[in-house]
């Protein structure tokens, strides 16, 4: 793996995630436009600032209690520096061969090998594995997913996907709240003319769409993630098997994780176990990223 | 005339921004060599942190062994004496070495069963591995701040900027085989 492909990625990460931040504000103006018009052109503005207002403040927060709110919606604690003392080894072996800062350690409860990492930057990382992969994976394997996860907050794809959540989240909320206010709505606005009626229908389809072709792109963008983070792993361990050893391990778990869907992304590997490779996996089937380490 | 003179000033600061960034680039690159370079003083010294401690943990067990012990407590005597220095390979030498009097300390411990059934001699003995590994691990990220600060210097245009600021290639840690090989899992 060359250096420069790490570097490059980093810069792509950070500005994508500038772009959707963007991108969240401009389908916010459109939703709001498209929704005021419908129901009542007078109030646009007041209706447009309160949109902006509201998505404002929605993106701020969860931006920066992302970590929080990840690791309460998964019931984590943080690491027993005793009792975890190998799961604090191998974040401490990792966090010296990538000079990256130690990130925070967290347990979750789960019998499935799995772990995830959250934090906007390195600064402010945090790991988190399930109890399965500490009971379950060696020092080795254990180092590997630990490595793949800081290969996540090194190459800012933690706050890229953070960010992705949230506008995903934020569309979804936005769309739900239009799609039900039609209930209320649809009295008072019949007979307003026909103009209304172009904007419900564009307002509809938009409201329908959009939280889909969002989530396909971050399934697709996600799952290319995972590929790096394998890359940036064995950069770190410098030995392959230990990755494709502990990836073997949960091919053959077959334990599931209940965890919420808004997370789902940003574990290790899929949390429930599907049959076949379709649009709406979070990650690349587990025989393919064997054998891309095979080559390495 | 006029128009000469703008395309003259913005070529002359993008030249001058691209100065800058060259210059900080290297000077980034340097401070993190310098900052891999102190963690693995800061594990070496944690090695020989713990040498006294196993040391008292052991005495009472292996009063027939004084050699191993002697050669134990003088490895880490020499290893804190070039801790300081910025020597680079007399301090991996001592490290080194304190690492083999340890390895030969444990292996001894092998035939006292008492010792091994010690909370306290097993704990330190997984601690060291620890640090061990983790010493490994801070000499390949210094290898690696190193690869980075090199390939600046070396490609082009970085080796121009190189010449002009007289920076030099900075030199690889070799790496001994033995740490290298992966430890058999013993937990």
């Amino acid at each position: 793996m060359k250096k420069i492909s790490f570097h490059d990625q980093i810069a792509r990460n950070k500005r994508n995630s500038f772009f959707l931040v963007i991108i969240v504000f401009i389908v916010m103006i459109v939703l709001g436009y498209v929704i005021s018009m419908a129901f009542s052109p007078d109030y646009f503005f007041f209706i447009m600032i309160l949109a902006i207002i509201i998505s404002l403040v929605y993106v701020l927060i969860t931006y920066y209690n992302s970590d929080k709110i990840a690791l309460a919606s998964v019931k984590a604690k943080k690491a027993d520096s005793v009792r975890h003392r190998s799961l604090y080894h191998a974040v401490e072996n990792m966090s010296i061969a990538s000079g990256m800062p130690m990130p925070k350690v967290y347990v979750m409860p789960g019998s499935q090998i799995n772990a995830f990492a959250t934090g906007r930057d390195p600064k402010h990382g945090v790991v988190c594995v399930t109890e399965g992969a500490l009971n379950r994976l060696n020092k080795q394997e254990l180092e590997a997913v630990v490595g793949h996860e800081m290969s996540h907050i090194a190459n800012y794809d933690i706050r890229f996907i953070t960010t992705i959540a949230i506008v995903v989240g934020a569309i979804a909320i936005f769309s739900q709240l239009f799609l039900r206010s039609l209930w209320f709505g649809s009295g008072r606005s019949r007979g307003r003319g026909q103009g209304n009626i172009i904007f419900f229908l564009i307002a509809i389809a938009l409201a329908i769409l959009a939280p889909i072709i969002v989530k396909l792109v971050q399934l697709a963008i996600s799952r290319k993630r995972e590929f790096m983070a394998d890359a940036g792993s064995v950069k770190l361990t410098r030995y392959p098997p230990g990755m494709v050893n502990a990836l073997k391990k949960i091919k053959a778990d077959h334990e599931q994780l209940k965890v919420p869907d808004a997370v789902a992304p940003m574990f290790f590997s899929d949390t429930t176990k599907r049959r076949m490779a379709n649009l709406f996996q979070t990650h690349p089937p587990i025989e393919k990223r064997i054998s891309v380490l095979e080559r390495m | 005339m006029i128009w000469w003179l703008i395309v003259l000033i913005i070529v002359i600061v993008l030249i001058l921004l691209i100065v800058f960034g060259y210059y900080n680039r290297f000077t980034v690159l340097q401070n993190r060599i310098n900052n891999s370079f102190a963690q693995i003083d800061v594990q070496l010294r944690k090695r020989s942190d713990l040498v006294p401690n196993l040391v008292q943990a052991v005495k009472g067990y292996m009063k027939h062994e004084q050699k191993i012990m002697k050669e134990v407590t003088e490895a880490r005597k020499a290893l804190l004496k070039v801790i300081p220095s910025k020597d680079v390979a007399s301090k991996m030498k001592a490290g080194d070495a304190l690492q083999g009097a340890l390895k030969s300390l444990f292996a001894i411990a092998e035939n006292y069963p008492n010792l091994k059934a010690s909370e306290n001699f097993l704990h330190l003995q997984r601690e060291l591995s620890a640090i061990e590994d983790k010493v490994a691990y801070a000499r390949q990220f210094y290898n690696d701040s190193i690869l980075g600060y090199n390939n600046l210097c070396k490609t082009i245009p970085g080796r121009w900027f190189a010449a002009m600021f007289s920076k030099k290639a900075g030199k690889y840690l070799e790496i001994p085989a033995a740490s290298r090989a992966v430890p058999k899992i013993s937990f």
